[in-house]
């Protein structure tokens, strides 16, 4: 579904994604893990096409993100060509970025309505149905600064889902909420993991959750993906000198 | 606050009537009001072009692709660095000898809406840059399209940023609009001079003078106020 092939990205000298091979098949549940800075937020920007690269190439469902094929030859993007790939991703951030101007259920159909255009009354039903699976069906009518992190990021997905995704991004969807609140958010993207409709890419801290909920955890270490294996392997029996360090570091923290 | 301005405005208005009262207003009332129709006319003009000038060479500033935003530097620069009442010259008495020939109202309204768009300018540029950045990407992630991007999403929020600054701007626009009278249109301040002249009535007619502007100036102020509450409504109804 996902596929990483020598991709480079660099901000002026600094190399963050150092030709980065990897790949997630339709359907899998992969968490990303490793130290702050060593580039789990960028392979997520990238593919969202957030930030553009500086080598290599990125293909979404077999075609490529940021360049297309015209008579067997690779050509940079249309922006067509980039919208309708991108379509096919959505992104859950970690500051939430809720239209504060906005509704919830506002921010819900604001993106439907125009891209996808669906009427206000299928777009609002549809809206409705999401934020009331994300638990905030009373919640639609308030602004993002009369609700908590916590519900702000379940609107934040809810959002999201309103595009009809097939592949979830999430960047570190707790770190900028109250501990008491975490379990809320983690409990809605628990379900979206188990439900098997998305393909889920996941950067956390929560090495608990990642373990619970991943069919496979990568381990990012200065821009490169240092080692990968399911759960219980890459926990239970970490090969990786820096691995090993890393999450006995995390493990002394919580 | 609000209210406070309301007593002011009211009490300079008492004061500035019964003085003029005092001082048989009928000699030189009628010919300050006709100067306050000509204030406000230039002044809605000006107003409007000012605004036009402040979102087109803002935005352009901001977004434009780079001949707009060069064009928009130059203007911002050009405008900003030079005297008001110098332009209005210009205007009036210079451009005739390239052959351009602008009424008293026409050059009055260039050179106002000129000189305060290139301020308004950096007022909505400094707005557009102070929405977060990840607004933006949210808009990306969601696929939208880059004018609604701009449309729903980074304006109606840079507005709320920007309506206090654009407000004063305003204030200081209508004020600045005394400035006219040296290119000979018949304004509050003209009316005012030449009043004085005629009637030696220094003290009533230039409390009268203050009081005008400083009605025109609340009116402003208060249409400002209604506009930012009705963009800041988000923020300000919290459960
Ligand atoms: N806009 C930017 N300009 C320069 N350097 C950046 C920028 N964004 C990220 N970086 C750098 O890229 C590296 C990887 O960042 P990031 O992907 O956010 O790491 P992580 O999410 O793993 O903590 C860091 O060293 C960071 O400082
Ligand atoms: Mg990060």
């Amino acid at each position: 579904m996902i596929r990483f092939d020598k991709v480079l990205k660099a901000y002026g000298a600094l190399e963050v994604l150092k030709d980065l091979d990897f790949s997630v098949e339709k359907g899998e549940v992969v968490s990303i893990i490793g130290p702050s800075g060593s580039g789990k937020t960028t392979v997520l920007r990238v593919l969202m096409t957030l930030e553009d690269i500086q080598g290599g190439t990125i293909y979404v469902d077999g075609e490529p993100l940021n360049r297309m094929d015209v008579n067997g030859q690779l050509v940079e993007a249309s922006k067509a060509h980039v919208r309708r790939i991108r379509a096919k991703l959505g992104m859950v951030f970690q500051s939430f970025n809720l239209f504060p101007h906005m509704t919830a259920l506002q921010n819900c159909i604001e993106s439907p309505i125009y891209t996808q255009g669906l009427s206000k009354a299928e777009a609002v039903e549809e809206a409705t149905r999401l934020l009331d699976m994300v638990g905030l069906a009373d919640k639609a009518g308030h602004y993002p600064s009369q609700l908590s992190g916590g519900q702000q990021q379940r609107v934040a997905i809810a959002r999201t889902l309103a595009m009809h995704p097939e592949v979830l991004l999430f960047d570190e969807p707790t770190s900028a909420l109250d501990p008491e609140m975490v379990g809320e958010v983690l409990s809605v993207i628990r379900d979206l993991a188990k439900s098997g409709r998305y393909t889920i890419l996941l950067v956390t801290h929560q090495m608990g959750f990642a373990r619970e909920v991943s069919d496979r955890v990568c381990f990012f270490d200065a821009g490169k993906m240092v080692e990968e294996g399911v759960p219980g392997d890459l926990f239970g029996n970490p090969r990786n000198e820096r691995l090993r360090q890393f999450l006995s570091k995390v493990l002394e923290a919580s | 606050m609000n209210r406070i301005g309301i007593v002011v405005a009211l009490i300079a208005f008492l004061v500035g009537l019964s003085v003029a009262t005092f001082a048989e207003l009928r000699v030189f009332l009628p010919a300050i009001l006709r100067g306050a129709v000509v204030t406000v006319h230039v002044a809605t003009l000006s107003i409007a072009l000012f605004l036009l000038l402040s979102v087109v060479a803002g935005i352009g500033r901001a977004y434009g692709a780079a001949p707009v935003r060069w064009l928009s530097v130059l203007y911002i620069e050009v405008f900003r660095g030079t005297s008001l009442l110098v332009i209005l010259f210009w205007m009036f008495f210079v451009m005739p000898e390239f052959g351009l020939f602008l009424s008293p109202v026409a050059a009055g309204v260039l050179g106002i809406g000129l000189n305060f768009g290139a301020y308004g300018a950096e007022v909505v540029r400094g707005a557009l840059a102070a929405v977060p950045r990840g607004q933006t990407e949210a808009t990306i992630a969601l696929n939208m399209s880059a004018f609604r991007r701009m449309t729903r999403i980074v304006l109606p929020q840079a507005v709320a940023i920007m309506i206090p600054g654009l407000v004063n701007l305003t204030i200081e626009l209508v004020k600045a609009t005394a400035l006219v009278s040296a290119v000979t249109l018949s304004d509050i301040t003209y009316a005012a001079v030449q009043q004085n002249q005629l009637h030696f009535r220094t003290v009533e007619i230039f409390s009268i003078t203050l009081m005008l502007y400083y009605c025109l100036a609340q009116f402003v102020r208060f249409g400002g106020a209604a506009l930012e509450d009705r963009f800041s409504r988000h923020r300000a109804r919290r459960a």
